[in-house]
């Protein structure tokens, strides 16, 4: 089992030492986490590893994950998609599906918290029904909701106004609400399958496995196949390239179980790629942490050039490998990506294009990218970090008067 | 060895932990001029997250603007001139907020007096406010001698340098003083070191720099290793 002194050496054993001296002050609470999926997504990786190391710290921290069929999955997308600023419509029947099957799952949940945190849309109706068991509510968003559709923020402002606080990845998201908002960015683990260092070896049998020769410079992008992360853009832009330099795309994306628009993009992917010898599109499993971890190390540049991104950790993850990442000048990637220091922020295949050229015929500069990537996600986008943010915010809650709080 | 290292001081000094939540407001400027207006009027706690604490919650590599305005400047605006007026200005300068304020005031005024165009922001790169909440902590670390001192400096987190390194410059009233230089003047006099510390360019410096250069001006004066806990 990894425990917490295993991350001193990556973070610094001054950064372990203050988790458990904030945490002193914490033993005991009871954090609840519900979500929607518990594998597949940002989401449930962050809740997989942080509830085990929240219990280490000494809070009894559970994650909760609410169930829902078909249908419900459809109108929770239809949320995400409009809350990410796209035209949805929404009738009367979908937004009673939603509350009922919240009900429904709140009739399960016997738990009693001291702060429960309620990640995205989906489970966030519980709130009606279970509103006694907690002592502090908090909606945490991971989505991008700088230019929310109106008719879907109206809905679930209702419901999020009932919550004592909110919690957003970047301050661009934050909305117009009568309680606290608070900002905390997502993180990676670095001693996870997915981020922790690889042998050469381990790196070739994946690669043999999955089919990928490496005989020319190596572009990927992992991300859900989803309109919003632009695989087809990619594609036009490794034509762009092809015309100039030779080079290998690979597309690899999982599945979430909450996703129900997967299929039909991976469809519209594999038309686009038809006939190009040169780009392997890949659908893996959900958990094939071990997979992205290597094609990640495999390449020589990292795409994620998404149109609309919460955050963006398939950026944070090639960062903490050191490569250097092209990526779509949205939400959390500006956040990462500092151009020409930590990445290239592009705003169209033309862009993606010209920076994967760029960068093929400077190899220095895509090494030293890669290395001041890799010690600002160190400084910024670890765990320990995340870790941090919650047991602060625990503290703020219980204390939410106060704005400077001396222990 | 010197003994000013192992001289015990009459009070030990106790290191604090400092938290930093930032607080988004959900209120945004798209152009310069909005800018101007809306900080006449916000919170002096947003004026002192966007100067002071942001180095705290994000600190980016190699960038030159020490403030989040400058940055919004030269990322946002692609305003260079501005961007080096906003840099050049220095908040340790004053007094209080109250007089930051009219400072930035003062800058972005002039700088619009001039203009035919009002600069305005791409799309997606507006100014976001924020404030902060901060937790403050005991650490149970503390030095009673220069040598765990510098010890002690290695074994806290960089909030710690920031809490008592820049916070503490507003927390005293003492916009040159410190808590660091002020615990070696008082305890240990060495005028020499105490005003070394004080003269550091400090809004050009990282948590982790300022940390490596305090090590290394205490080494400088005291001529021992800084690198070992006492």
């Amino acid at each position: 089992m990894i425990t917490l002194d295993d991350y001193a050496p990556i973070v610094g054993k001054e950064v372990v030492g203050q988790l458990h001296r904030l945490a002193e002050h914490l033993q005991g609470r009871r954090f609840v986490h519900i979500n929607s999926t518990a594998v597949g997504g940002g989401v449930a990786e962050i809740l997989s590893w942080a509830v085990p190391l929240l219990n280490q710290l000494g809070l009894k921290t559970t994650w909760e994950v609410i169930m829902g069929d078909p249908a419900f999955f459809d109108v929770t997308k239809a949320f995400h998609n409009g809350l990410q600023g796209f035209k949805v419509h929404l009738t009367p029947t979908m937004l009673e599906h939603y509350q009922k099957i919240n009900q429904e799952n709140a009739r399960r949940f016997s738990w009693e918290a001291d702060i429960v945190l309620v990640h995205d849309p989906q489970p966030a109706f519980l709130i009606e029904s279970l509103r006694p068991q907690a002592r502090r509510w908090v909606w945490r968003c991971h989505v991008d909701v700088s230019r929310p559709n109106l008719a879907v923020w109206r809905f679930l402002r209702e419901i999020v106004k009932q919550y004592d606080a909110s919690v957003f990845s970047m301050s661009q998201f934050a909305q117009n609400l009568p309680h606290p908002q608070y900002l905390i960015r997502p993180s990676i683990d670095p001693l996870s399958e997915k981020n922790r260092d690889l042998t050469e070896e381990e790196i070739k049998a994946v690669l043999h496995r999955l089919g990928i020769k490496k005989d020319k410079p190596l572009i990927v992008q992992i991300s859900r196949f989803d309109s919003f992360k632009d695989p087809v853009g990619v594609i036009q832009a490794f034509r762009l390239v092809r015309r100039h330099t030779p080079c290998k795309l690979v597309l690899a994306g999982g599945e979430a179980t909450d996703d129900p628009e997967g299929p039909e993009i991976l469809a519209q992917v594999q038309e686009a790629a038809r006939g190009e010898p040169d780009i392997q599109v890949l659908l893996l499993p959900p958990d094939a942490h071990h997979e992205v971890n290597a094609l990640q190390r495999a390449a020589d540049i990292i795409v994620q050039k998404s149109t609309r991104e919460g955050f963006g950790l398939t950026v944070t993850e090639a960062m903490w490998k050191g490569k250097p990442v092209i990526g779509g000048a949205v939400g959390g990637i500006v956040l990462q990506l500092r151009d020409y220091h930590t990445g290239f922020l592009v705003h169209s295949p033309e862009g993606c294009a010209f920076r994967i050229r760029y960068l093929l015929h400077r190899p220095e500069m895509a090494r030293r990218m890669g290395q001041m990537a890799r010690e600002f996600v160190r400084n910024h986008f670890l765990i320990t970090r995340h870790i941090r943010d919650y047991l602060t915010l625990m503290i703020l809650q219980d204390n939410p008067d106060s704005r400077l709080i001396e222990l | 060895m010197t003994p000013k290292l192992d001289e015990v001081a009459e009070n030990p000094f106790g290191f604090h932990e400092c938290f930093l939540m930032p607080m988004p407001l959900g209120k945004k400027v798209v152009n310069l001029r909005e800018l101007l207006e809306s900080l006449r009027e916000i919170d002096e706690s947003v004026l002192f997250y966007h100067l002071i604490q942001s180095r705290l919650a994000m600190g980016y590599p190699l960038v030159e603007y020490p403030n989040d305005f400058a940055l919004w400047a030269a990322n946002a605006l692609q305003d260079s001139k501005l961007a080096e007026k906003l840099s050049s200005f220095d908040p340790f300068e004053y007094q209080n907020l109250m007089l930051v304020r009219q400072a930035v005031v003062d800058i972005l005024e002039e700088y619009l007096w001039d203009l035919h165009v009002v600069p305005w922001a791409r799309p997606g790169f507006e100014f976001h406010f924020c404030q902060a909440s901060v937790v403050v902590m005991h650490s149970l670390i503390s030095a009673r001698t220069l040598k765990e001192f510098c010890g002690a400096l290695t074994q806290v987190g960089l909030d710690s340098i920031y809490y008592h390194f820049f916070e503490a410059r507003w927390r005293l009233g003492e916009l040159k003083s410190d808590d660091f230089s002020f615990w070696i003047e008082t305890n240990f006099g060495l005028p020499e070191l105490v005003t070394a510390i004080r003269d550091l360019d400090v809004y050009f410096y990282s948590l982790k720099e300022v940390r490596e250069t305090l090590a290394g001006l205490i080494h400088q004066h005291l001529g021992e290793i800084c690198d070992h806990p006492g």
